[in-house]
């Protein structure tokens, strides 16, 4: 099997030679990993593509999920200047905003006119954004999607090893773009205080996104991943996901999954008591399942409860076991997500959330070197 | 309706989140000569006990928390006044704030939050924080405890730039943190003296490390 074809397999919940491995990585560990500069890293389309292939290769993972999609290829019009400091690299731009790209993590802004989020209260349909042209990655951090260059990155890297290796695309839940919009914590009392409004901004963005969701389909993706960081039992009940998330995960999963492609779910932290609402979703797979402390999900039980459902993706911590934890430790770990994978079909060796950034290169080789110990089908 | 039922009723509303009608209680039992301080302990505290046990237990939300927090402070605003005129006294003064190079608050603001409700001055230092401002804002404040969070594990490690400045300064305030990626054992190998997995255990990590002090 090529890694493509073991990955699409494990989606398929049918068998595989052997246990297909495949991370996704936090933005802090790629660059500490291909030491390339930050903003080149966040802006540039190929210094981005390069360095997902690049760290492909270097851990022998059987694909790559693009997880920034629509670099603008004159990123650099706007700058004024860029200065460095020991910690982080400093885009100023002409309109004096500053984008701060540190050497290990994520940018963020400093904004010369900060905007305000709207008022929910005097909320009307105009202030919703008519195009989706952004990826809200994080808080105060969106990644602008450039409508004439949306897939660029993904034709490059399929072109360069997608015959290889297994593709896959990221877009983001309308719950995480309803945050966004309203501000973490008046979207979240906005679910009491004004659920149908709420449910107004989810419908609009679902349909941006499914539309968006669509296109990448086509664009020649194996799967597509939605993320959904904010949908665990850390923020909200199993009954606000049911209203809130389901419907409009639900509606873009379906338009995914009626393309032929697949999609999986990911949602940080304890999820446990959430598991089987996630596939109501019609997902193929979902991604995380964070072990204790970080999240609530212990594999034997999930695998019962969902194995059927789905194919699952994760549940090594990234924390606690690949950053503080032995060699000894971590392929111990390792090892029993992989007889339990070697019992049922569909399970995709992965660490729960991202890698964390200082996570040491040795324990993420460590991923391969357990597979082809124990995860192979002669064994 | 008696003052006690009053209260308990008091208390129920910020359990749900009913603000205008926390507000609408409070003042009553204001007009009905009931103490600032009786409000505080018998109704706004114990509401927020209870908001922080269900928190706990994942029987409330945040956005739950959230309301309930929106009605007691709601409700603080009336009573504010009185703490002027030191007819309120309060268990303690906290620092808290979200270190250098960490945007995240959501934790932080919950934490805050629980500490308030269960009748703690909080300062709320915002995102950001350097170790100085960590320090200054504990010695204008004149603070029991400071208190740190993090959501990355690359800005975690500065938790240990903060404990290490204020050694530095020989201030002996307790600094207790907590955060996605932080556990007890990390607490104890940068020399934290507390670690707390929740906004509620926070609440309890104060209240400890307070009657040791």
């Amino acid at each position: 099997m090529t890694p493509k074809e073991r990955i699409q397999a494990a989606m398929n919940l049918q068998p595989v030679d052997k246990i297909p491995v495949m991370c996704q990585f936090s933005i802090g560990h790629m660059l500490q990993q291909l030491k390339v500069s930050p903003v080149y890293f966040w802006f540039d389309q190929q210094t981005f593509a390069e360095g997902l292939i690049q760290l492909r290769d270097i851990y022998d993972f059987d694909g790559i999920l693009i997880s920034l999609h629509g670099h603008d290829p004159n990123w650099k019009q706007g700058i004024k200047e860029i200065t460095k400091t020991n910690e982080a690299e400093v885009v100023e731009w002409k309109n004096g905003d500053k984008t701060i790209c540190p050497f290990n993590d994520l940018p963020y802004y400093e904004f010369k006119n900060p905007e305000s989020p709207p008022d929910i209260s005097a909320f009307e349909l105009s202030q919703l954004p008519a195009k989706l042209n952004y990826i809200p990655v994080s808080q105060n951090l969106h990644f602008k999607i450039d409508e004439e260059h949306k897939f660029d990155i993904i034709h490059y890297i399929n072109e360069k090893c997608g015959d290889k290796y297994s593709i896959h695309g990221e877009i983001t839940s309308p719950f995480d773009y309803l945050l966004d919009f309203l501000g973490h914590q008046e979207a979240l009392i906005s679910l009491i205080d004004y659920p149908g409004k709420c449910k107004t901004i989810l419908s609009h963005f679902t349909k941006l996104i499914k539309n968006l969701a669509e296109e990448m389909c086509s664009a020649g993706v194996d799967a597509i991943k939605i993320s959904s960081p904010f949908a665990g039992a850390g923020f909200i009940s199993p009954e606000d996901y049911s209203e809130f998330v389901l419907p409009f995960e639900s509606e873009i999963a379906h338009a995914i999954r009626n393309k032929g492609i697949h999609v999986y779910t990911h949602t940080c932290g304890a999820i446990n008591d959430r598991l089987e609402l996630m596939f109501d979703a019609g997902v193929s797979g979902i991604e995380c399942l964070d072990p204790a402390p970080i999240g609530n999900v212990e594999i034997e039980d999930a695998v019962e409860r969902i194995g059927s459902k789905g194919f699952i993706k994760g549940n090594i911590d990234s924390v606690n076991l690949l950053l503080n934890g032995s060699e000894e430790e971590i392929l111990s770990e390792l090892k029993k997500r992989i007889e339990i994978g070697k019992n049922k079909k569909g399970l995709i060796l992965s660490t729960a959330c991202s890698i964390a950034p200082a996570v040491k290169r040795e324990n993420i080789l460590l991923f391969r070197k357990a597979v082809e110990k124990w995860g192979q089908k002669k064994n | 309706m008696g003052t006690e039922e009053k209260l308990n009723t008091l208390a129920e509303f910020v359990i749900k989140g009913r603000h205008i009608d926390a507000k609408k209680t409070a003042q009553e039992l204001l007009d009905e000569n009931v103490t600032p301080q009786v409000i505080l302990d018998e109704a706004l505290m114990k509401g927020m006990a209870v908001v922080g046990e269900k928190f706990r237990n994942n029987e409330m939300f945040v956005p739950q928390v959230l309301v309930s927090a929106r009605a007691m402070k709601l409700v603080m605003t009336i009573l504010e006044p009185y703490f002027t005129a030191s007819s309120i006294s309060k268990k303690g003064k906290i620092i808290i704030g979200t270190v250098k190079g960490d945007i995240h608050d959501i934790g932080k603001n919950l934490v805050s939050i629980m500490l308030q409700g269960a009748g703690y001055d909080v300062v709320d230092l915002g995102t950001g924080c350097t170790a100085e401002k960590f320090y200054d804002e504990y010695e204008k404040n004149e603070a029991n405890v400071v208190g740190m969070s993090a959501l990355l594990t690359t800005t975690m490690v500065y938790m240990k730039t903060v404990i290490d400045y204020f050694k530095d300064k020989k201030a002996e305030v307790p600094l207790i943190i907590g955060g996605a990626p932080i556990n007890q054992k990390y607490a104890d190998e940068i020399g934290a003296d507390g670690y707390a997995k929740n906004a509620y255990d926070a609440v309890i990590l104060v209240d400890k490390i307070l009657e040791k002090l």
